[in-house]
């Protein structure tokens, strides 16, 4: 049997302002009888889940990836029970345990016993089971004698400590975490992991939202991937992750060679504009413009455009220069700058005098760490001393590698170890 | 309703424990304590005994006590309801982090002040005592009218509870209702005292007042309550308990969405 069975399931929420104003009597009053006059009121409606079907099969992890607002909360909080669809069925077979808070219920004012208690009971535990539980329930908060201080006085870990104990040992068929394994120091941290692992062994499901890909490829079996509310990929999480991974790169590239305020024109002496691309725009597109880079295209090894390359890959850039008849001596620049700006690397290739030309230049391995890179291009005359069109900013791509490493550069590498020699193998 | 009532059985053990915290939570922390428990209505008392009985001069015999008889299950009904207005609305933390039976949370409420009356009750005893008046066999009805009371209190609860959900401002008009309500129930003074003319309809049309005045019945005049009237209340306390649980159905839906 499956554990969660999701079929064409859409959550949508009502707009809780209208017209910024919060609902009260009378606004309902109002809409209410609005509603009698004009039949067909319309209600401000926000889609946070489209159209989702999914199968949990029991004694699987399912890890689920996406960015904030994706919904990924809210399809934790329709597998728990807490919102119920629009659309579509909810089917979960098992007890199920969920943390989408650690502490829900806790008063500040009891003592962490007192607090298990109501916990306990809150998360579905019977009394009988709590006290049974109650001191391997404290052993693996490791509060010690805090255990009969009142919750207030607790540290942020404490807190967190006690809560995930509380939690783990309600001993669910199906356990749902919402981010929050992160909690406590280094060593909780990994206790924890442990007891998801047990839990794994145990044959039980769980379903958790993570930020951490790397512990989401190591501990899930499947993982699966919301994007403004949809299912974009459901499978094996090295493939679900890597791909996730290519969109946030892709969204981020376009993010930042997309202007995010107004423009500041930029008007040359000359008084010309660009005739094809971006206008002119201070800090981001400036020069005479008797010359110009027309396109700036990026190819993966393949020849098809990208703008995610693994370090691995090889790159190619092709840009288009139109310029005027009458210019002589044209220089290409092309440079590479890393997301906080540092100049990584720069170019400068002369062009013959004509008035259409292309030029590619060709990295054959792209061979750098992780991270979204700038590339900046201008056109120069007159070797290099009238700035004709620079673009800052406006090209760009990421790099995402499978396995990475730490550093600025991946430097092409190879390892090798020599076996001891055999008088050595012997003695030891 | 049944459903209903069958969860908050289910969850008993919740119920229980989330009244036993709120008892607990009330006093903690304060010098005096669960003190408090008795000061808080003796102190209420006092200053309606000294603004009915000794400004006002009251006639009425053994006022103080007469009062306390009245005020004790009043202060029940109305903190219960009163708090319980914004019990759902104000427990975002549980309602949108665990599944749970919401209606718990006013039938804590209406718990946690029950066993607060109970409590009291040691005490409105011993002050007839003083007065020289002590329980007779009537009391034999005081579990049926609490039990009325119980109903009619949960069927307000509920309904108000889930109801402030989506209209904050009942909250508000809870407060200055319950107020009114107050005043126009015979606590401070007895029925007779309200002109004949619209006496009647004062008593049918306030389940509180039948209730109120059986409370006095039992331990202040020693007759039992008046039955019929008590009857009427009853099955009009069952009637809102299931409408507002047909209510609270309705609207659970809502509740972890809107708080």
């Amino acid at each position: 049997m499956d554990a969660i069975v999701l079929r064409n399931v859409s959550k949508e929420f009502r707009k809780k302002t209208i017209r910024r104003e919060y609902t009260t009597l009378k606004s309902e009053l109002v809409q209410f009888l609005k509603r009698r006059q004009s039949r067909a009121a319309p209600m401000a409606v926000t889609s946070a889940l489209r159209d989702v079907s999914l199968t949990v099969p029991r004694g699987r992890t399912v890890g689920l990836v996406g960015r904030n607002g994706s919904g990924k909360s809210t399809l934790l909080k329709l597998v728990t029970g807490i919102y119920r669809p629009t659309k579509g069925t909810v089917e979960v077979n098992g007890r199920i345990s969920a943390l989408l808070e650690l502490g829900a219920g806790f008063h500040p004012d009891f003592s962490g016993r007192e607090n298990i208690t109501v916990n306990g009971i809150i998360l579905g535990m019977s009394r009988r089971e709590i006290r049974e539980r109650m001191e391997e329930i404290i052993a693996f908060s490791e509060l010690g004698d805090f255990v009969d201080e009142p919750v207030r006085t607790y540290s942020s870990g404490m807190y967190a400590r006690l809560a995930f104990s509380v939690a783990t040992h309600v001993d669910p068929d199906l356990l749902i975490i919402d981010e929050i394994l992160s909690v406590g120091d280094e060593h909780f941290s990994r206790k924890s992991t442990a007891k998801m692992e047990e839990f794994r062994r145990a044959g039980k499901t769980i379903l958790l939202v993570t930020h951490d890909l790397a512990s989401l490829e190591s501990h899930c079996d499947e993982a699966a991937w919301l994007d403004a509310g949809t299912l974009k990929a459901y499978g094996d999480p090295a493939f679900v992750v890597s791909e996730y991974r290519k969109a946030v790169a892709e969204s981020e590239v376009h993010a930042e060679t997309t202007p995010g305020h107004p423009p500041v024109v930029a008007v040359h002496p000359t008084g010309r504009q660009p005739r094809s691309g971006a206008p002119a725009e201070v800090g981001r597109r400036w020069g005479t413009f008797e010359a110009e880079v027309t396109s700036v295209r990026l190819q993966g090894p393949g020849g098809e455009e990208r703008t995610v390359f693994d370090a691995e890959d090889s790159l190619e850039a092709r840009l288009h220069v139109d310029a005027d008849a009458s210019l002589a001596h044209l220089s290409i620049e092309v440079s590479l700058v890393s997301a906080d700006g540092t100049l990584l690397w720069r170019s400068i290739q002369p062009m013959p005098s004509a008035t259409h030309a292309s030029a590619t230049l060709t990295l054959e391995r792209v061979g750098l760490a992780d991270g979204n890179y700038r590339l900046d291009v201008a056109v120069f005359a007159e070797e290099g001393r009238v700035c004709c069109d620079f673009q800052k900013g406006l090209h760009g791509f990421a790099v995402r590698s499978s396995g990475s490493s730490p550093g600025l550069v991946r430097i092409p590498h190879a390892w090798t170890v020599e076996p001891p020699p055999p008088s050595e193998a012997q003695a030891s | 309703m049944i459903r209903n009532l069958r969860e908050l059985w289910q969850y008993r053990a919740l119920l229980w424990n989330l009244t036993q915290r709120e008892l607990k939570a009330r006093y903690r922390g304060s010098a005096l304590g669960f003190l408090w428990t008795f000061l808080n209505p003796l102190l209420l008392m006092a200053v309606y005994g000294l603004v009915f009985g000794v400004i006002q001069r009251n006639q009425i015999q053994h006022y103080t006590y007469f009062l306390f008889v009245g005020l004790l299950p009043w202060l029940w009904f109305s903190s219960s309801v009163g708090a319980g207005a914004s019990t759902i609305s104000d427990r975002r933390d549980l309602l949108t982090k665990v599944r749970f039976p919401a209606q718990v949370l006013p039938a804590t409420v209406v718990l946690t002040n029950l066993v607060n009356y109970l409590l009291s009750l040691p005490l409105m005893i011993a002050l007839g005592g003083i007065a020289g008046i002590w329980p007779s066999w009537h009391v034999v009805m005081f579990p049926v009218v609490l039990f009325v009371q119980l109903v009619f209190t949960l069927g307000v609860s509920f309904l108000v509870s889930s109801l402030n959900v989506a209209f904050r401002d009942l909250q508000q008009i809870v407060t200055n209702f319950l107020t009114l309500w107050f005043f126009v129930t015979p606590i401070l003074y007895r029925p007779d005292d309200v002109p004949a003319t619209f006496r009647r309809a004062f008593l049918i049309v306030n389940p509180m007042s039948v209730i109120i005045t059986s409370y006095q019945g039992i331990f202040y005049e020693h007759r039992l309550p008046h039955w019929r009237a008590l009857t009427v209340v009853t099955l009009a306390s069952f009637l809102l308990l299931w409408l507002a649980s047909r209510v609270f159905e309705q609207r659970r839906e809502e509740f972890a969405e809107l708080v």
